[in-house]
């Protein structure tokens, strides 16, 4: 957990990287990530119509940017975003969103059958890799609900509630994991069909510097199927 | 997608990104480090710098990637030919005009080249509406948003839309009726 936040402090100090940047092609990486799992074809919904959960903080944030490039790739995305921080950056975000006519749910709905019938496709952007400690409301109830739907659940770099580094064995079991920068080390208890690996953002120098051994992505792609 | 690695002409992928003074500019030096992110090796030509705060981030993201920024363009013709495999015309884009110091002597310069040329938006020094002589002949053209006017005129090998990003309502108060983007790509040949 520290080296990845030693990595995005060179980024954001040394590089001079914007948050908005590097949110902008994490939240990209995303839905390029879940479109190659999960076409809209794939979908059993009669519409490609997939729930979006942003938390409080960045890993929310990225999936504001993602919900937003689903809709470009011709899905129907909803959001719920329960806390919403009151900074220029996740308003323009949420501003982009609404503009796309993205509905925002005003509650979560209270019963996983009800996700279950209503969406193809969870997206988890509650918690990141900055998380840790106790779980505070209504996440916590959202997550209860989430560990019992059973269409497919795509994490964004940590599924939501996992310890960083040891992960969670009675916690959220996603389907697939888009691991941002470099997989941390929650991704070995990572169990689910589809790991794969965005934020194709990291320069070489620094790739070398914390021995990330990052395979080669293909050709232009921003994301890498890792299983 | 127009100049793969493995089309490349010479033994290393080098490509050289000349960037004008404003925004156009800009896009070129983000141009750049994703090139070197896609394993090109871009060499950048970026005379003026603009002041703007997130302008001169994206130049400091481009040192700290060990992207070289030249002090002068070379006015041998054969040396840039002999150096690069391709072009990028990141001078001047839809608020050019050329007279703009300096980049009429490095228009001048390109204006000779073999190698060739991808112009960002318009190929600096057409006049964005009516496109029009004296300017670049580039080989591939990236329309930004939407293709301007003057991209009529463009006789190149490859035209290239990047719009993707534009929301549906300005696309269609706008009227641009763009195509449709393959898979997840960011870019279409038109």
């Amino acid at each position: 957990q520290e080296e990845a936040q030693a990595i995005d402090q060179e980024l954001f100090t040394e590089y001079q990287f914007s948050v908005d940047q590097l949110m902008e092609l994490a939240g990209l990486s995303c839905a390029t990530a879940i479109a190659k799992a999960y076409p809209p074809s794939s979908f059993t919904t009669s519409q490609p119509a997939v729930l979006v959960v942003c938390g409080p903080g960045n890993n929310g944030g990225d999936g504001l940017v993602c919900a937003r490039h689903l809709k470009m790739f011709g899905y129907q995305p909803t959001v719920y975003y329960p806390k919403r921080p009151s900074k220029p950056l996740f308003e323009g975000l949420t501003t982009q969103c609404k503009k796309m006519d993205i509905p925002f749910l005003p509650e979560f709905p209270t019963e996983a059958a009800f996700i279950d019938e209503l969406y193809g496709l969870v997206v988890d952007a509650i918690f990141g890799f900055s998380f840790k400690g106790a779980v505070r409301e209504p996440f916590g109830s959202i997550l209860s609900t989430l560990e019992r739907v059973t269409v497919p659940i795509a994490s964004i770099d940590i599924p939501s509630g996992w310890d960083v580094e040891k992960g969670k064995a009675d916690g959220l079991q996603p389907d697939m994991l888009i691991s941002l920068t470099a997989p941390k080390k929650a991704a070995m208890h990572f169990t689910g069909r589809y790991h794969f690996l965005g934020g194709r953002f990291v320069p070489p120098a620094l790739q070398e510097k914390y021995a990330l051994n990052l395979p080669a992505y293909p050709s232009t792609d921003c994301v890498l199927q890792l299983t | 997608q127009a100049f793969p690695l493995p089309s490349l002409p010479r033994k290393q992928p080098t490509v050289l990104v000349v960037c004008g003074p404003a925004q156009n500019g800009a896009i070129g030096l983000v141009c750049a480090r994703h090139l070197r992110s896609f394993d090109y090796e871009p060499t950048i030509f970026y005379p003026k710098r603009s002041p703007d705060p997130l302008y001169r981030d994206f130049t400091t993201q481009c040192e700290k990637m060990d992207i070289p920024f030249l002090s002068y363009l070379p006015t041998e013709v054969q040396l840039i030919n002999d150096a690069y495999n391709a072009v990028v015309d990141a001078v001047l884009g839809a608020e050019g005009t050329e007279g703009t110091e300096p980049c009429a002597p490095i228009l001048a310069t390109l204006k000779h080249i073999r190698i060739p040329i991808v112009s960002l938006d318009v190929p600096s020094g057409w006049d964005p509406d009516s496109g029009g002589p004296g300017g670049l002949s580039p080989d591939v053209l990236v329309s930004l948003a939407a293709p301007k006017a003057c991209a009529r005129s463009f006789l190149g090998r490859q035209h290239f839309v990047a719009g993707r990003f534009l929301p549906f309502d300005v696309q269609r108060k706008f009227e641009l009726n763009p195509p449709e983007y393959p898979g997840t790509e960011c870019v279409v040949a038109l």
